[in-house]
């Protein structure tokens, strides 16, 4: 029992982190039906950034985000003027043109990455980073539980935007059916760069949490977008319930396989690749989809 | 002759093989080194292109195929095989594989199985670093003296022509007008009667054990396999571009682009400053593909020879003059 205490609040703590890291990916579907490739290289980028200002001016890696997540709005917002914005748009579905762009942009700023910083492997280290706090008979390290608290005040911040004011419910009437939006009067093309932006900033977002909890190369990054593919799949595409739930189950189930089966630490990333297989064949339409099959079925009897 | 007549492509294709296969009694070691790897970037390429080019399955995890080959050779190799007997080996274990990866997969479809694929990818490349048997990420050697350029050199070389004859058959088949279908409107392909899944399956399995091939000539060659090298995500990246590049969906395309590559490789490799920079020109020339030709050199080809002013026939010519 006290195994699975602790177990189930380490689970919960990394969910905070893959819902930051899927909410980017999620908005950006939802308004523009991309799947946002380079959201990896954004991450490994603003860890950079991070990394960078910690090294500099000694800022504490949580307080640089104030900088960093505005200044990667910017820059998605100049990426979806620049490139993003030339794309065919398709509304079936996203097409391959745009994920091979987006994959080819992520190259880029990996480049770009190892330009400007080399290949040597950086991690930030703080007065903090080895702190652990006991709880429930469990040991928590400090940066995970910061990591969660700022998870969670920028979700519920993202989704007052969401919620409250004309933006958000511009970026939602969109997301759900683009032409009758317009028809509304709303400008598309404009909340498509505005989601952009608000997309790359969580990706920064996560990227600094990230950098906090793990050292890096210009490489890093791709079993967490493959993770946060997985929790969009898993929380049906656009719903942004569903992105928090997908969290928590992948990450559930990421620490209760590695906690309580004989799989080494080392495939701990293959559970996620699997289980992004799975649900991909399994259930296409992630779980509100299962949820909505089975509940057809109960009425159906 | 009346062969190449109907076919004047055969031509040039002619005289290039036999170009490939004379190479050796002229040409450098260090020509036939850059030669054979141009010939092990066809293979890549133009098997990827079934599946990718022709039926439009892109798939990111082609390295996992590459990987099975290498990993096969040497590892029976060690337990006193031949290497060439372990060829077919290599070649079935990642048949069977595809079909392993395909049969969930191919359910899924354009970027859903494209990212899926990146997820299988990984995850053969994590295993394969974490298990006994395969050297973990320290990788393996091939025993001493299994080792002949010149016989390796003319199995690549063979495999790359090998692969080109059989696509170009494929293609001509019926077998290539249902590949096309299914990258054109896989649902209207299934109402015609083309059963998707097992030609996408039969594409899958013939490409991956043509690229198992070639991975096992690459181990014999290098001598020296590990995940890092076999696995390598940018390995499966390249294999995909090389086509693109080039043109997905045509027969030359994935030839041009692989000739390309391996000339950029070759330059790469030679200057330190643009070593560094591999990506930025790959991620770059595949915005500007994706962005402006989408169908790579060979669409861009076609663009531009449809431009040209060109003189017409005689026969046209008079008949424009009577009319």
């Amino acid at each position: 029992m006290q195994k699975f205490v602790v177990v189930a609040l380490n689970s919960l703590l990394t969910a905070g982190l893959y819902a930051t890291m899927s909410y980017g990916l999620a908005v950006i579907y939802g308004v523009m039906r991309i799947i946002n490739l380079a959201h990896a290289g954004l991450m490994m980028l603003a860890a950079y950034a991070t990394w960078a200002l910690n090294d500099r001016f000694a800022l504490d890696p949580f307080l640089s985000m104030v900088v960093v997540a505005p200044a990667f709005f910017l820059i998605g917002m100049g990426l979806y003027a620049t490139v993003i914005r030339f794309l065919p748009r398709s509304s079936t579905g996203p097409s391959m043109q745009s994920l091979l762009l987006l994959f080819g942009l992520w190259l880029v700023l990996q480049n770009l990455a190892y330009a400007i910083w080399g290949g040597d492997t950086q991690s930030i280290l703080t007065p903090y980073t080895m702190e652990s706090v006991r709880f429930l008979g469990g040991r928590y390290g400090v940066p995970q539980i910061l990591v969660f608290g700022v998870s969670i005040v920028s979700l519920v911040g993202l989704n007052l935007v969401l919620r409250r004011t004309f933006l958000g419910k511009a970026i939602r009437a969109v997301t759900q059916n683009r032409d009758a939006a317009m028809l509304s009067g709303v400008n598309a093309g404009q909340i498509a760069a505005v989601a952009f932006g608000i997309g790359t900033a969580f990706a920064a977002m996560a990227g600094s949490m990230l950098s906090t909890l793990y050292a890096f190369t210009p490489d890093f990054g791709r079993s967490f977008l493959l993770k946060a593919f997985c929790i969009i799949v898993l929380g049906g595409m656009e719903s942004f319930t569903g992105v928090a739930v997908g969290a928590l189950v992948l990450a559930f189930v990421e620490n209760f396989a590695s906690a309580y089966t004989s799989i080494p630490v080392s495939f701990q990333d293959a559970i996620s690749f699997t289980l992004l297989v799975v649900v991909l064949v399994a259930a296409p339409g992630g779980l509100p989809g299962l949820w909505r099959m089975l509940d057809r079925r109960v009425v159906a009897r | 002759m009346g062969v190449l007549r109907r076919h004047p492509a055969l031509v040039p294709g002619l005289l290039f093989a036999a170009a490939l296969l004379l190479a050796p009694a002229l040409a450098e070691r260090g020509t036939l080194n850059d030669l054979w790897n141009m010939a092990f970037f066809v293979v890549l390429a133009a098997a990827w292109n079934l599946l990718g080019g022709f039926a439009g399955q892109v798939s990111l995890g082609y390295s996992a195929f590459v990987g099975i080959g290498a990993y096969s050779t040497v590892l029976l190799a060690n337990a006193g095989w031949s290497p060439w007997l372990t060829l077919p080996v290599g070649a079935l274990l990642s048949a069977a594989f595809s079909v392993v990866v395909g049969l969930p997969t191919f359910r899924l479809r354009g970027p859903y199985f494209t990212i899926a694929t990146i997820g299988v990818g990984e995850a053969v490349r994590v295993i394969a670093s974490g298990l006994d048997f395969t050297g973990g990420s320290s990788g393996v050697r091939m025993p001493p003296a299994t080792f002949d350029f010149n016989s390796n050199y003319y199995a690549m070389v063979g495999l790359a022509l090998a692969t080109l004859a059989l696509v170009a058959w494929l293609q001509q088949n019926a077998f290539g007008l249902a590949l096309e279908s299914i990258r054109q409107d896989i649902d209207g392909a299934e109402a015609l009667g083309v059963n998707s899944t097992r030609v996408k399956l039969e594409a899958h399995a013939i490409s991956s054990a043509l690229v198992a091939v070639a991975g096992s000539l690459y181990a014999i060659n290098f001598q020296y396999i590990s995940p890092g090298s076999i696995f390598d995500f940018r390995l499966s990246l390249t294999i995909v571009l090389m086509p693109i590049v080039g043109g997905m969906g045509t027969l030359a395309g994935p030839v041009i682009g692989a000739m390309l590559f391996s000339y950029l490789q070759i330059k790469l490799l030679a200057s330190p400053a643009l070593r560094d920079s591999y990506l930025f020109i790959y991620g770059g020339l595949l915005i500007v593909v994706m962005l402006f030709e989408p169908r790579g050199i060979m669409g861009l080809w076609e663009r531009l020879w449809s431009r040209l002013p060109r003189r017409r026939s005689p026969a046209i010519a008079e008949a424009r003059g009577a009319g």
